[in-house]
């Protein structure tokens, strides 16, 4: 019995070890290296790092931790140093919660949260909104267009309007008549469908199929034998995780060898996604019929080299951290970041009622407001007496009276190493018409 | 009508790796009374496992013998360490599923930060295409086939014919008599462990091989068709899951021709629900090798 007992106790042992090795694993955080005497802040990164979208919370952690070593080298918030703290939401409103509720209970120096995508955003902005800590989201749900969320902001524009891009490119630049839709079946994806839809049959192109494929799955035979029996001159797609590299496989097998020409949302412009599809259909065939809609960022100018000589200094904590240099969300995530740090300095308070209105000041500018394209110059020119308007990695912020940021869209594709290449832009009346035709 | 052909084609390859796995699941219940929740988890480390011997230049007819056999060493080490002194505690079925789950998630998560939230390929060439009217299916498909065939039947001779088999038979019947009859019964779970361990290596890398792409996440969906084609067949019993793989592999494909593939996972389930309302006990329960005899 006792040998038993002891048998039980060793079992214990090493399961809680393992369990303690997960949580070690799922719940980092990275640490200033600085030491100071006031008390740490902190920014949440609450996306989902496991499950279907598991590459989306690294593209949001590689933001938070140079945004986090440029202030800390400036000397901190006000003396404050800043750590970052990755929660994992799985992808799952469900899951979501009870991860936004821990962190928020868990952590009162939270001085911004950023994440919160597609997946959770709905289930988690109320939770931020309520506890009062500003939230930069890379949800691209058209329920935040207008939303009464005060501590919510976003950088990106909403996915009708990477859908409408899409449409663009496909009809103007490429001059494709008839598209597949082929989305996950997951709340991100499948917003882009409805818009693209309306876009291309107010514009008279063809949807030859529309699939909403689930997430994951082992094959997608049946349904490429479907979507290739419309002979559609493109499939337009986001399905994250594995699902796209073995769709297009399959795509490339049952079509004789030959790739149909594929575009994708700007979150295929990720090198988590390039990997997974080049690893299944091989890199040439990428380069040669991948085309994505990306957010208008040109990745010049001092702000974008400030981020970019930050994020390679992150790969001591976080080797992957370089790899995001071009992914636009990660671009827009450190700038929200820097905005609140400048806006806390503006204030000079570390109460979120106190420097949250003032976040939209430090992106947009007020008169007279001096730009910065890095953290210390910003502590500089406040320290001056001076207001500051930031533009950093991402470029020009334009939030309106709903915290909502938006540029331009650009047609990219990769190169053989993985990097966006720019190939055309939508005018501004292409633009107009395609989204007066989808309804936007 | 072709398009519901082709289908069919594809759920004979779908069924084969549920098949393998299946039948691996439904014999760890039936010989250990342990619902292991973390089989999904344990294919995709072992379809990981052989991606690093692929990844290393090796063929991936090679690398598979490298997946079954860490997919065995771990599901042994899993029991010996985890499951068995819970069992030998007394922890009912129920704790026993619980902490299968929570293996799971620590299995994942140790998982990512070795292999990292990536999605994989293994360096495979898929072969020439063969047709059968509306039905195409690649060399690696075929080879798929095979090696399903040729575990089914390894399997059923196992069971049927060796003392092994006999053994696992009348511990799973019953363990108690079988230990008094002088049956090693502890070797015998040990046994069974590294078969079925075995199993769900072979299972993991050619659902690897079949897929194209994998990645730690992929774990959870393969389990969810390995879960209803065992209680389909009913549980316990390596021929029902046989026969379950065979409904849900090709429910799966038919119905996404069907009605679409969003639901294709919904009909699958829609069908279990079903059979467990007009026979709970599922199809083959009475009948299955591991049953008791009479």
């Amino acid at each position: 019995m006792l040998a038993s007992h002891h048998r039980v106790g060793r079992g214990v042992g090493v399961l809680f070890a393992m369990l303690a090795l997960a949580l070690a694993a799922c719940g980092s955080s990275s640490t200033p290296s600085g030491s100071t005497s006031k008390s740490p802040l902190l920014i949440g990164v609450i996306a989902p790092f496991t499950g279907p979208d598991a590459a989306l919370g690294p593209a949001y952690f590689a933001a938070c931790l140079p945004a986090a070593r440029a202030i800390n080298n400036a000397g901190g918030v006000m003396g404050h140093m800043v750590s970052c703290q990755e929660f994992d939401t799985r992808g799952e409103p469900a899951d979501a919660v009870p991860a936004a509720q821990q962190m928020v209970a868990s952590h009162s120096n939270l001085m911004a949260v950023v994440g919160c995508t597609s997946d959770e955003a709905a289930s988690v902005a109320p939770i931020l909104n309520q506890a009062h800590i500003p939230m930069f989201c890379m949800t691209g749900q058209s329920e935040f267009n207008r939303t009464s969320f005060t501590y919510f902001h976003r950088l990106v524009p909403p996915d009708e309007f990477d859908a409408f891009a899409m449409v663009g490119s496909a009809l103007y630049h490429f001059n494709y008549k008839k598209v597949a839709l082929v989305f996950g079946n997951d709340i991100g994806s499948q917003a882009f469908v409805g818009p693209a839809m309306a876009a291309l049959q107010g514009l008279g192109a063809t949807v030859t199929i529309n699939q909403a494929i689930a997430l994951g799955q082992p094959s997608y035979r049946t349904e490429v034998t479907a979507m290739l029996a419309t002979h559609p001159d493109v499939i337009f797609t986001e399905a994250l995780g594995p699902t796209d590299a073995t769709y297009m496989a399959e795509v490339k097998q049952l079509n004789n060898g030959t790739m149909l020409p594929f575009m994708g949302t700007s979150a295929t412009i990720d090198p988590v996604w390039f990997a997974a599809v080049t690893g299944a259909i091989g890199v040439q065939t990428v380069v040669d019929k991948f085309t994505a809609v990306d957010l208008g960022v040109s990745f010049s100018g001092p702000g974008y080299d400030e981020f970019k000589t930050n994020l390679d200094a992150v790969a001591s904590q976080f080797p992957d951290a370089p790899k995001y240099s071009q992914r636009g969300a990660t671009l827009h995530l450190y700038d929200g970041i820097m905005q609140a740090a400048l806006a806390m300095d503006e204030t000079k308070s570390l109460d979120t009622t106190v420097y949250n209105p003032v976040i939209r000041d430090v992106g947009n500018g007020v008169a007279g407001a001096v730009t910065v394209n890095t953290y210390a110059a910003g502590v500089a020119a406040i320290n001056g007496g001076q207001k500051v308007r930031w533009v950093g990695a991402g470029g020009l912020t334009n939030y309106n009276q709903y915290n909502n940021s938006q540029q331009g869209y650009i047609l990219v594709r990769y190169d053989a190493s993985g990097n966006e290449i720019t190939i055309g832009t939508l005018s501004q009346t292409q633009t107009a018409t395609i989204i007066a035709a989808g309804g936007g | 009508m072709s398009l519901i052909v082709a289908a069919f084609g594809f759920g004979l390859v779908s069924m084969s790796i549920i098949a393998i796995s299946a039948v691996g699941f439904t014999m760890q219940f039936g010989i250990t009374n342990m619902i292991n929740l973390a089989y999904g988890q344990v294919m995709i480390a072992s379809a990981f496992a052989a991606y690093a011997v692929n990844n290393a230049g090796v063929s991936i007819w090679l690398a598979l013998p490298v997946g079954a056999v860490f997919g065995a060493v771990f599901s042994f080490l899993l029991n010996r360490l985890i499951y068995a002194p819970f069992q030998r505690k007394g922890t009912n079925l129920i704790g026993m599923v619980i902490i299968s789950l929570a293996v799971s998630l620590v299995i994942a998560n140790v998982l990512l930060p070795i292999v990292g939230y990536y999605s994989v390929s293994y360096h495979q060439n898929p072969g020439p295409t063969y047709h059968l009217g509306s039905i195409a299916l690649t060399g690696v498909q075929l080879a798929i086939i095979a090696v399903a065939v040729i575990v089914m039947l390894a399997i059923y001779a196992l069971l049927r014919f060796s003392r092994l088999g006999k053994a696992m038979r009348a511990t799973a019947a019953n363990p108690t008599l079988a230990r008094n009859c002088g049956i090693p019964t502890a070797r015998v779970v040990d046994q069974a462990w590294l078969i079925t361990g075995a199993l769900c290596g072979v299972a993991g890398t050619v659902a690897g091989m079949n897929s194209d792409s994998f990645s730690v996440a992929s774990g959870s969906e393969f389990l969810i068709p390995i879960i209803a084609a065992s209680i389909l067949g009913g549980a316990g019993s390596p021929y029902g899951a046989m026969i379950g793989a065979v409904l849900i592999g090709e429910m799966t494909e038919i119905s996404a021709a069907i009605i679409s593939p969003e639901y294709k996972q919904v009909v699958a389930f829609a069908v279990l629900v079903l059979v467990m309302v007009l026979r709970p006990q599922g199809l083959l329960a009475k009948r299955g090798a591991l049953a008791a005899a009479g």
